[in-house]
Order: structure tokens, then sequence, then C-alpha cells
């Protein structure tokens, strides 16, 4: 048994139990309230996507109680959208009204246009008449505009058996973000008790439904009661996401034409996979092949514009990847060039991207493209080191094939346009490997730090998902210090690594440097985790290097 | 690449015929150094009126890369960087080579409408590949000029032979600089800011344009570049600080600091490449039966520029072919007909084909001994470039960072919004840095 907060298991045990986690876990979150409009609308409101004068609008209705999240059941549903410049409605600027029902699940998605740049809004959703829960939300700046700053909240990889997302509540407390940058594992496909909490994976929440989801009404109803944490329900609520997707939202380790976790007993893979992105296209709000429309496609990479200051480029580094390398241990196929991890058409759009006349070229990465070497991590420690960033083999495979290691031509191709190019400020902004981590990225990295770099890399913890520490059982910041010492040994570029806290991160872009505070939280299954700020580490413009910063930015 | 082409007449006899003609009048002060400074004025210039007390500076430290001015190497340029406006995402221009960029600067306009696309071009009415350093070859008016036309002085302190050629008498004064420049036709940093010097306090024009060519000279030779290691090159970067260091002061001491900007910016960075990694057209392009003896290139460094000289109704296949086997060759980026590319916008007298190489790699042509150099520049890795404004006026902004792309062609518009003056015909193709109103 791990340090697990002892009333919490039995409050999840309780809920488990009683065969009801999921309406448990939601009048836990809300215990008075019972009103018309929280049963209608359950799963809260969201917006994402920001432009300068549009902005993705979600929502859920429950128009009778018997249309639940992948139920199939209920009618065409009428439901009013309202955008407001003002709390109390009283000066609202755009509105319409949509249908939706059973097809989609009864999601309400919609592009809100005609707004003004760089303006915040409030915005709410009226059905059978229940009014949803008020929304903010905020316009990107205008593309010729110079913005002072661009901040954004940096989360990913959220287990909800793991424990509470007390992440996104502070990141919900904050007003000073402009968005909030997921970076992928949104949600889990696993069953109760496969993944939870620590080396015992005890689940601080069960997973709804009680399996691992495979059909199109187990990935609805898992999106609704992530949807339904009040944690996760608040930061919605405050702050428009920007999404892109890892492996978790369709299943572990994917790659184009499968998955580690598929197997042939449950279907054909490309058919759980479209079943999967048609159930995130209804559920988040972002806009899929450049739509707000579900059904239209799912190109999930994107662009999205900060005036001159910045451009997001958002990767899908799962739907186009050639498999994994099967046998990590210096297998050449890590350098095979036939093999993708982005696919051509999105490596040549990302190329694009950086030669962009935008100062900072910020690249939503869900998986790691700095180098890293395990060569010299103790080897009673690979195994848990394995766990938490994926495939390292115990007989010491160097490197993680799931990353851009195990891709070495894109990531070569890439590193070469930056430096024939002579692009500067390229940022890449990544999650996955449940660890925080600031890098350069050397062209070089045997000779560094003789020789240059073409970009940083700033990785986010895991909002709840087991690292280090989880793994291996021990107190934080004693095992994995020489974990950490060892891999910054061999892999001079990494400036930066805790492999122990989870929490979130906010990245803070002005004309003269992009700097990532790193905030990490109490215990996961403590319900009202505290946070902490940690680290920050910051790259001047122009440098390409990272360098660490004695405080974070203010407003929190 | 700066030094490979052949002159025909040089740009310093020329200017001593200005001398000898009685064109322009000499005047020979003491520097700072002790050494004397050799002053030339315009004939019939009169002293600076009193229409304004504003005085700009122009310091180009010349192939210096962005992330070179940094703290512990270059203090002096970084302290008027942080205490100014810093544009950090600043970029040189088609071709990234000295010439071009340094008319970029003072005509505000690109070379399709300068007339100035690189530092070498084959001269289809010569016959010849020649430097772009004759006063002819600016085809617009310069920033120098319209400051002229308001009653304004200027001045040039210009360390290379082919920018002194170039920009020949459109300054008010001229630095002189023939009895110090030795055999790499460069005069050295420390007598080109006490050239600057001089003609500050001497004549006080409202601007001076200053290339300091000791970063770029020696970069070019850098052994060490390829390594990464660039230890001669960070002797330089160190001893040019030192001079950039110097002017601040003697604006400060002389009282013009609170009625001055001073822009810093390079014409281009620098970029190196080992001897095995150079591209060597000449012979790829006389192989092809197509092309054999109608190809001429004009060897700039990054960028080599490839000229159809045979039948014009055959350009287009020719062109096409130029394309094709360039790209096909190892070290080349790309090759692109500028006039299908909307980016170069170089002109006619670029050639038919502009090829760029990678990072790391350099030209040679038509020779292969042509380009010895490990130092080179004119491809698109050698655009990002330093960029700032400092200096003591109000209009300054204070430790501001701007996140609009700065670049070569900015630098008039700037001038021109500082002193009042208008845009040129047909507008400028940058535009002015400084805060609006």
């Amino acid at each position: 048994m791990t340090n697990l907060d002892r009333r919490t298991v039995l409050a999840s045990g309780a809920a488990g139990a009683a065969g009801a986690g999921l309406a448990v876990v939601s009048s836990r979150a809300r215990p008075a309230a019972a009103a018309p409009s929280d049963q209608v609308f359950r799963q809260g409101v969201a917006s994402g996507d920001p432009l300068p004068q549009a902005v993705v609008l979600w929502t859920r209705v429950t128009p009778t109680p018997d249309v639940t999240p992948g139920s199939g059941l209920g009618r065409a549903t009428k439901v009013r959208w309202e955008v407001a410049e003002d709390a109390g409605f009283r000066r609202v600027v755009r509105s319409g009204t949509l249908t939706t029902g059973p097809e989609s699940d009864h999601t309400v998605k919609v592009d809100a246009t005609g707004l003004a740049p760089d303006t915040a809004y409030h915005y709410r959703f009226v059905s059978g008449g229940s009014t949803s829960p008020v929304g903010r939300t905020r316009t990107a700046p205008a593309e010729t505009s110079t913005p002072a700053n661009l901040r954004l909240g940096v989360v990913s990889c959220a287990n909800l058996q793991a424990g509470w997302f007390s992440a996104y509540r502070h990141l919900a407390a904050r007003d000073d973000l402009h968005a909030v940058l997921h970076l992928g594992d949104y949600l889990y496909e696993y069953a109760p008790g496969e993944y939870g909490y620590g080396r015992s994976n005890v689940d601080v929440r069960p997973h709804d439904p009680p399996t691992e989801m495979v059909q199109l009404a187990d990935y609805r109803r898992r999106h609704a009661q992530y949807k339904q944490d009040p944690d996760l329900q608040a930061l919605h609520a405050r702050h428009p996401f920007i999404v892109t997707w890892d492996d978790h939202e369709v299943t572990n380790d994917a790659w184009r034409d499968g998955a580690e976790n598929h197997q042939p007993e449950e279907g054909d893979y490309a058919t759980r996979r479209a079943t999967a992105h048609r159930a995130y296209d209804e559920w988040m709000p972002v806009r899929m092949s450049g739509t707000a429309a579900t059904g239209d496609g799912t190109q999930l990479f994107r662009r999205l514009r900060f005036g001159t200051l910045a451009e997001l480029s958002m990767l899908d580094l799962r739907t186009y990847r050639d498999q994994q390398v099967a046998t990590p241990l210096m297998d050449p196929a890590i350098d095979d060039p036939d093999r993708t991890i982005t696919g051509r058409a999105q490596l040549d759009w990302l190329k694009d991207s950086l030669v962009a006349p935008v100062q900072w070229k910020l690249v939503g990465n869900p998986v790691m493209i700095a180098p890293v070497t395990f060569a010299q991590v103790p080897k009673d420690l690979i195994g848990p080191v394995d766990d938490v960033t994926g495939i390292l083999p115990r007989d010491g495979a160097p490197y993680n094939v799931d990353q851009w290691d195990g891709y070495t031509d894109d990531r070569r191709e890439l590193l070469g346009h930056i430096r024939d190019r002579g692009l500067r400020d390229v940022v890449f902004l990544t999650g996955d490997i449940h660890s925080a981590w600031a890098c350069d990225l050397p062209h070089d990295p045997a000779t560094y730090p003789v020789g240059d770099s073409a970009g940083v890399e700033l990785v986010c913890t895991s909002v709840t998902s087991n690292n280090l520490d989880d793994i291996t059982g021990t107190p934080p910041r004693t095992a994995s210090l020489s974990v950490e010492a060892a891999i910054q040994t061999s892999n001079r570029h990494v400036r930066y690594l805790n492999f122990d806290d989870h929490g979130y991160s906010v990245l803070d872009v002005t004309p003269a440097r992009t700097q990532m505070d790193f905030y990490v939280i109490g215990d996961r299954a403590d319900r009202n985790a505290t946070s902490t700020w940690t680290a920050s580490w910051a790259t001047r413009s122009g440098t390409n290097k990272v360098e660490p910063v004695g405080r974070p930015v203010t407003g929190a | 690449m700066c030094n490979q082409t052949k002159r025909t007449t040089t740009a310093f006899t020329r200017g001593l015929d200005d001398l000898r003609t009685g064109r322009r009048s000499l005047l020979k002060v003491a520097g700072a150094g002790g050494a004397t400074v050799a002053i030339s004025t315009a004939l019939g210039a009169r002293p600076a009126a009193a229409a304004t007390t504003r005085r700009a500076y122009v310091l180009v430290l010349d192939g210096c890369r962005p992330d070179e001015v940094t703290a512990p190497l270059m203090p002096r340029a970084a302290a008027l960087r942080d205490g100014g406006l810093n544009h950090p995402f600043a970029s040189s221009m088609p071709v990234m080579e000295t010439i071009p960029n340094h008319v970029m600067m003072m005509t505000g306009v690109r070379p399709d409408r300068s007339g100035v696309p690189a530092n070498s071009i084959y001269d289809r009415a010569e016959g010849v590949v020649r430097d772009m350093d004759r006063p002819s070859d600016i085809r617009v008016p310069t920033v120098l000029e319209q400051l002229g036309a308001a009653g304004l002085t200027t001045g040039t302190v210009l360390s290379k032979e082919y920018l002194y050629g170039v920009f020949g008498d459109r300054a008010t004064h001229r630095w002189e600089p023939f009895p110090v420049v030795p055999v790499s036709g460069h005069a050295p940093d420390q007598a080109t800011m006490d050239a600057a010097v001089a003609m500050v306090e001497q004549h006080d024009p409202h601007l001076v344009f200053v290339n300091l060519g000791d970063v770029d000279r020696v970069g070019h030779s850098d052994v060490t570049g390829p390594l990464s290691l660039r230890l001669a090159r960070q002797a330089a970067l160190a001893a040019t600080d030192l001079q950039v260091g110097r002017f601040v002061d003697a604006l400060k001491a002389s009282g013009r600091w609170a009625d001055s900007i001073v822009i810093v910016l390079a014409d281009h960075s620098m970029d190196w490449s080992r001897p095995d990694s150079v591209v060597h057209l000449q012979p790829v392009m006389d192989a092809d039966p197509l092309l054999a003896g109608n190809v001429v290139i004009a060897d700039n460094g990054g960028a080599d520029l490839l000229y159809w000289t045979g039948d014009p109704a055959s350009r287009a296949a020719a062109v096409a072919r130029m394309i094709a086997l360039a790209s096909e060759t190892p070290g080349v980026l790309e090759a692109l007909d500028p006039l299908v590319d909307p980016t170069l916008r170089t002109g006619p007298l670029a050639g038919d084909v502009v090829v760029h190489c990678r990072a790391g790699w350099r030209f040679t042509d038509p020779d292969v001994w042509s380009n010895p150099i490990p130092g080179n520049h004119g491809h698109p890795a050698t655009r990002p470039i330093p960029w700032f404004i400092g200096g003591g006026h109000p209009v300054v902004p204070r430790g501001v960072s701007a996140s609009e792309q700065a670049r070569t062609i900015d630098v008039a518009p700037t001038l021109a919004a500082y002193f009042g003056l208008g845009a040129p015909e047909g507008g400028y193709d940058g535009s002015s840095r400084l805060p609006a109103g």
C-alpha cells in the first residue's frame, strides 16, 4: 500500500462496490445541486481553438434522464447558444439555434464566428427551458497585432483512476491565461484495476464503463465521465482549450494500423480508431479537418496564430506513424528513412509552419523530440523508468522508441530544416512522459554543448498518471534523483528533469523570451491537493537554449 | 562570400579621382588613436543646418549572428540592445550578402528595385563576373540623398572597399580609408571607429553609416568554425564590441547621446563548412548537352547565381534543366527561378536561377579552388541577424522587445520616419521600426 489517502480509498471503494461510480463522483462534486440545468447540462460547457474572430463552443444536453451518454436514445433536441460581452448576458453579440440528437450523442458543437479579436466573452446554452452554466472564453489576437504576451496553461496525461484533477482546478483559478493547451492523454482507455494510483494500481476513482473502452458507446461514456469531473469541468468553463491527442484517446501505444493495447478479439483496429476519433470529435471543443462540424474528417494537426508573436502548430503523432520497433536494443530500423512518426504530409505541413513570418514557432508535440539515451540509468531502476516512459527493455536498450527517438529520420529532416532555413525560436511543447523536462535540441547531441541547438523542448508533467516514485514506491526525490542524474550525465542538453511530481505548467510567451513555470500538486488521492511552484525555465529569443529562471510569472 | 570575384577599376582609384578633380575636398584630422583620419566632403556642402538636433547612427556589425550578441562576449552591444528596442526576429534579405543588404538598408527597397541583388554578378553587357561596387549600380535614391535634399548632412564610414565603391560620393562626408586598408580590402574596426568618432566630432552629420568588418572577415577565415569552436571569431566579436562601446562613450561624452538613435544590425550572419562540404556546379552544368558552355556562374558563397548565355529562345528549357541538375546535387537546398519564386525579388541581374546551399555547405564556382574559405553566407541559414535601436533620444523605447520581423530594408524607412522625411517614389518595401507617432 502506498501513501494513499485512506478516506478516498474508502469512498472510491464504496462507489465501485455500488456499481455507480459515475453517479457518486458527480454527486460528490455538486452535493447540493439538483437544479434542472444540472440535469440537462451534466457535462458542463467548453470552448476551444480560439481564432481572432471565432471560437468553438461545446456542450452536451440530456433532454430526458434516459438519454445517457452512449445510450443512443433520445430525439432531436433544439439548443440555443449565446455569446455575450457580459456575465449577465445583457449584451449578447452572437447567438443561434441548432439541433442535436442521438447520432452525435446529443453533443453540441458550434463555431461562434463574427467575434472581435483578443476579447473575453461569456457564453451559455439554453435547451428545454434549462440554461447551462456560463462559460468564459477568449478570442485570439488579430494576425497583424503585436500582443505583449501569450499565456497558456499546459497539461497532459490525466488518468481519472489515478487521482483527482487538482491540476485542472488550480489552472481554473487563474485569471491570467489566454487558453489551456492539452497535449494528449486527456482520457484513458483502461478498465478499473488495470491502471490506477501507484504501485498497486489502486483506483482512486474507477472508470466508467467498467471495461476497456472499445465500442462507440464505451468511448462516449468515458468522455462523459471525464467531463463530469468537477475540476475539469471548471477548467473547461473558464478557459478555451487547444487540444491534441496522444495514444490513450484511442488506446496505448497506438500507431497507424494498430496499438500495443489492441488485441484481435477487440475487432478491427481501423474501426476502433474511427470510433474513438468520432467520439473525440463529438466530445471535444476542437476543429477537426478545419471545422466544428462532426463527421466531416478527423485531421487534427492544425495551426493557431497569436498575432506576430506566436503560432502554435498542433501535431497528431499517432494516426500516421509506422509501428514502433519491436526490439529497441539498437534496432537499426529506428533510423530507417522509410519509417515515419508524422507522415509525409504532416511533416511537410510542419516545415511550412516553421517558416511563417511569426516570431515564436510553438509546436504542440505529443511525444518528446529531444534525443534521450537512458544508457546510464542504474539497472535496478530500468523497470520503473520503463513503466513511466514507455518502452525501455530490461536489457538496457537506450532509447524510448515510442518517441521521436524511434523515428530518427523524421527528426533529422525537421531539425535539418530548422538549420538550413536559419529558423529561430522554435519551441516544442510536450506531454506523454509523466515528468517535467527542459531541454535544448542539439544538432549533434554527442558533442553538445559544443555546437548549435535547433530550439528547445519544454515538457509538462502528468496531471495524475504515474511517474517514477509512484512506481518504485520510494519517497519523492530519493531514488528518482539517481535516475535524473544519470540521464542528465549522458544527455547534456537535458537541463531540467523531475520524474516524481504531478501537476501542470504555465507557459508565458513574450517577444523577449518564452518561459515555462512548473507547478506540482500534493497527493493525487487528496481531493483538495494544494499546488506549489517548483521551477521555471526560459529561452531568451534567439538563443535556442533554456536557462533557469528564479520565479514564476505573476497573476496566479 | 566577399573576395572571390575580380574587380575592374578599384573603388579607391575612383575615390582618388574625386579628390584630384576637386569634386570632393579633403580634410585630415587627428583620430583618437593618434592616427590621421582622412575625410572628404562634397563640394558645396554646408555645415549642418540647425533644422534639427536629431542625430542617427547606423552601425553594421558585418556578418554578426544574433546569438553572438551576449553579455559575456559582447557586453557593450548587449547593453545597448537591452536598454533600447530589440527585434529578436530579424532577417537579412536575399541574396544574404554584404553589398545588397547594405544597399537595402540605405534604399529601403528590394534588389529588383535597387538594382543590387548580390555581391557578385555576371554583367552581361561587359561579359564578366564582377562585384557590384560601382556607384551607378544603385539605381534609386538612397536615404543619404533624401537627407541631403532635406538640407541635412550625412556621412559614410565604410570599412570595405566595395561598400565604399557602391555608395560612392552619395554622403556629404566620406571616410577615405585607402591609406589604412590592408590587402584584405577591409579596414580594421579600430581604424574604422577612429574615423567614425572623428567624423562625428569634426562634421557632426545628422546621419552616419558605419560598417565594421572585422567580425565578418575573421569569420570567413576561421578554420575552427566548422568544428563549432569559432575561436578566432570570438576574439573578433570581443574586439568589435570594444569599438561599439567607444562610439557610445563618445556620444555620451560629447553630449549627443540624448539627441541620438543608434541602429545596430548585421547585413547577414555566418555559417561554416568543412572543405569536403562544397557544392561545385560548373562541371555539372557543363556536362549537360543543352547547357554545356552556356552557363556562367557568379559564386556568392552560400548562393550560386546561374546565368543562361545561350539562345534566349531556349531559356525556359535551360532554366528547367539547371534547376533539375542543381537540385539533385548534394548540399543544395533549393534551386529557384526568380521569375517564379515571389520571395527572392532579386531582379534580372541575379541571373536565371538562384541556388542556395544547405547549412554547413558552400559553393565553389567556377573552379573547385574558387572558394576555399570556411565561413560563408548567402544561403537561408545565414538570414538571422541582430537588429536593435539604442540611443538616448526619447523616441527609443527602453528595454523593449518587439515580435514583428525586422529586416535590413527597414533601416531607411526608420531613418526617414525619425527625420520626418517622406517615402521615395513607389514607396518603401520596408517599414519603420520606431513606434508610430
